[in-house]
């Protein structure tokens, strides 16, 4: 058994953090035993932060559970036909509840699992049994029309402490003594994710009596671990088959030309190193670019050799040294702004329909009519000329207060410098 | 009710072919559509701001006579949600017969952002429909259009326009907006504007909110402010050897302000001759500079994704 099972917490008192959290959830639990049914509970939060656990949990305090989750195939048909009775039959005796856990329904999928957030839909509104579901993305869209009928709990990340704990705590079942400095990094390296944590411990510990700081790279924590190792070949190595055999992995060649590009700069010092590397992944891209344009997928070999070999080449010597990969940055930047991007492109959407322009003209006007709504009349017409929201608003305007009266009524006094002007002057005809 | 009145470049978009400035060489040849009633697909092609859509929208009025609303649909090729949705709007749209004009008119934007494969659909669309409907396609680069879609339209070239006929325009505009203003602030404002109207007359009411009398530094303080922050902290930044920091600005600027590969290139490109003016880069780094911002212009244009692509330009800027 893995360890991650093996030490899954079986009570709320386990559970590392999220007090509060728990705290409601014992309320809703008790709500239903004593008043009846209660709105399912929706557990939101990024992965390795204990939805399934908790959900597990609060199936124990009711007399069964009935868990789906996003492996399954979750057609319409599928769900009603497993749930669906379960659901709406229930027992005469009123304390023969059972737990229906959905897990991830965020990864309900479009087309495959067609219908299937409007199964989960009708589950919620018939179900006589309490419903637990989980989430990852709170911004889903699939999320959206499930939320309102849900009470929504946010399971937040485990601070760094209470997944050290945690690690002590099974290295002591297992009768291992660690270093807390390795707890500490395993930690610090989930970014909260307490399964990656305990994964990562099992990697370097299982079967060891003792494990010490040294032993730091072996249990790396990736959620692609076959990319890394990719990553790790062509970084580290210069041999054109280890390279390639790395390679071979089932992801997608973008993807790989992300994580690679991210830890160029990473793994490499040297100036003209990272420049002649950055150049095979421009190159790549533009093979890429190639594919798209024709439809024709043979170019992906040839950039998949400019991330591979050509990037491994672009080093003088291999780095004798440990180097901590990352998952691309603008990925996490994307995710991270999720929200505030889409109000930008909603807005921009808007405004290209009103200006007869495309959004990404719009975008380009957004810093002039920024300017532009300074002026308080100009900028009240505009946002009912544009049918502007308030937030839509807020935005265009950015921080910046506007003046209450149509310009500067004091007058100003003209400077005359001629001498400047015809600097200017000048200047602009450098500049051309 | 008073009507509302739009940011000028709407208010200003010029409603008659007559109005449109400069493209002597096209309106001709448009107005003799109107006059026999009827056009064969037309495709604009030409930079930013010169007039593409005010003439497919002049067009399309005049030549569909009071119905053109009903009758005219705009489209925008590029648009997120796909090429089906394209190309579903348009066969909802030509499956109707034309209501009170000769024929309908199917305004498609950006085509050179379509794929090889949504374009050769889009060329069936066309000929599926040409007894109902014309298509005007628009789009910045022909170079990027599928030969058989250019060879199915009539080729208008649009160009930039010259300095003095955006200064009249200007004028223009500034006479009815009762504005004050140095003369030379407008040739200031056609300079920047390269050829591009709608920039230049978004500089001109941008100025006009900050300042009673616009003057020549009211110009730069508008130009100064909407150029997208932090260019030229990115660009330092990679000069003095700090990629990774350099990276996270270029991506904060993409990924948050939401600007596009094609209008960092240019403002790089112009941070850069600033910095040389300035006197802050060396005339042969300058000039080295210039030559990776061009080649990096032109893998934007052939590659997939284009903040990769600057990215690989940044380095270029390390100090070796």
């Amino acid at each position: 058994m893995s360890w991650t099972e093996k030490y899954r917490p079986k009570t709320f008192k386990e559970m590392a953090g999220n007090k509060k959290a728990i705290e409601e959830i014992k309320e809703w639990i008790k709500a239903w035993k004593e008043e009846g049914p209660q709105p399912p509970l929706l557990l939101i939060g990024p992965p390795g932060t204990g939805k399934t656990t908790l959900a597990h949990i609060i199936g124990s305090h009711f007399s069964d559970k009935l868990e789906l989750n996003a492996s399954d195939k979750r057609s319409y048909d599928a769900l009603i036909n497993i749930i669906g009775e379960t659901s709406t039959t229930k027992s005469l005796f009123n304390n023969n509840l059972k737990l229906i856990i959905l897990d991830e329904v965020d990864g309900i999928h479009g087309n495959e699992d067609r219908g299937g957030v409007r199964a989960v839909k009708k589950i919620i509104k018939e179900s006589k049994h309490p419903i637990v579901l989980t989430a990852n993305d709170p911004y889903s869209k699939k999320l959206q029309t499930i939320k309102p009928s849900c009470r929504v709990i946010n399971i937040r990340k485990a601070h760094p402490n209470s997944i050290v704990a945690y690690l002590k705590k099974i290295c002591k079942e297992e009768g291992i003594e660690a270093d807390p400095k390795i707890l500490r990094e395993l930690a610090k390296r989930s970014h909260g994710d307490l399964r990656s944590a305990i994964n990562d411990l099992e990697a370097i510990a299982r079967g060891e009596k003792k494990i010490g700081a040294e032993l730091l790279e072996a249990g790396e924590k990736d959620t692609f671990p076959s990319l890394f190792d990719a990553i790790r070949a062509i970084l580290k190595s210069k041999n054109i088959r280890h390279i390639k055999e790395a390679m071979q992995i089932d992801e997608d060649p973008q993807l790989l030309l992300e994580f690679t590009a991210e830890n160029i700069p990473r793994e490499y010092e040297k100036p003209h190193e990272i420049k002649k590397a950055y150049d095979h992944i421009s190159r790549a891209d533009i093979f890429f670019g190639r594919a798209t344009q024709t439809r024709d997928y043979i170019y992906w070999r040839y950039a998949s050799d400019h991330i591979g070999v050509g990037v491994a080449l672009s080093k003088d010597e291999t780095y004798r040294k440990f180097t901590r990969y990352a998952g691309p940055g603008s990925f996490q930047l994307l995710g991270r702004t999720r929200a505030k991007r889409q109000l930008i492109e909603d807005l921009a959407e808007k405004i290209s329909k009103k200006l007869h322009i495309s959004k990404r003209v719009a975008i380009s006007t957004f810093p002039y009519l920024q300017i532009i709504l300074e002026d308080e009349k100009t900028a009240q017409e505009t946002k009912r000329y544009l049918e502007l929201t308030s937030e839509e608003f807020k935005i265009l305007r950015g921080k910046r207060k506007p003046r209450k009266s149509k310009k500067t009524k004091t007058e100003k006094v003209e400077k005359e410098d001629p001498p400047k002007q015809k600097e200017k002057q000048t200047t602009l005809l450098q500049f051309k | 009710m008073i009507k509302l009145e739009g940011p000028w470049i709407e208010k200003y978009r010029p409603k008659t072919l007559e109005e449109i400035v400069g493209q002597e060489h096209i309106i001709p040849r448009l107005k003799r559509y109107v006059e026999q009633k009827s056009m064969p697909n037309l495709m604009f092609t030409g930079p930013a701001g010169v007039g593409k859509t005010t003439a497919a929208l002049a067009l399309a009025k005049e030549i569909l006579g009071e119905n053109w609303r009903q009758n005219f649909l705009e489209l925008n090729a590029s648009d997120a949600r796909g090429i089906d949705t394209v190309r579903t709007n348009i066969k909802n749209f030509c499956r109707l017969k034309p209501i009170g004009a000769p024929f309908r008119i199917i305004f498609l934007d950006e085509v050179d952002n379509m794929t090889k494969d949504a374009q050769h659909a889009l060329r069936r669309e066309m000929e599926m429909y040409t007894k109902t409907a014309a298509f005007i396609l628009s789009c910045n680069y022909s170079s990027r259009i599928i030969e058989p879609l250019q060879s199915r339209c009539a080729i208008f070239r649009f160009l930039p326009l010259k300095g003095h006929q955006i200064k009249e325009r200007l004028e223009h505009i500034a006479k009815n907006e009762k504005l004050e203003y140095e003369t030379t602030a407008l040739d200031i404002i056609a300079y920047f504007a390269e050829g591009d109207l709608r920039k230049a007359i978004n500089i001109l009411q941008a100025a006009a909110s900050l300042q009673e009398k616009i003057s020549e530094d009211t110009i730069y303080e508008v130009i100064s402010r909407a150029r997208p922050k932090d260019v030229r902290r990115m660009i330092k930044t990679a000069i003095e050897g700090q990629f990774m920091d350099a990276r996270n600005i270029l991506r904060e600027i993409m990924i948050l302000q939401g600007v596009s590969g094609e209008d960092m290139i240019d403002q790089i490109y112009q941070e850069i001759s600033r910095l040389a003016m300035e006197g802050s880069l060396e005339p042969e780094t300058y000039i080295k500079f210039i030559d990776s911002i061009g080649e990096y212009d032109f893998r934007i244009r052939e590659g997939a994704n284009p903040r990769i692509q600057l990215e690989a330009l940044l380095t270029t800027f390390l100090k070796e």
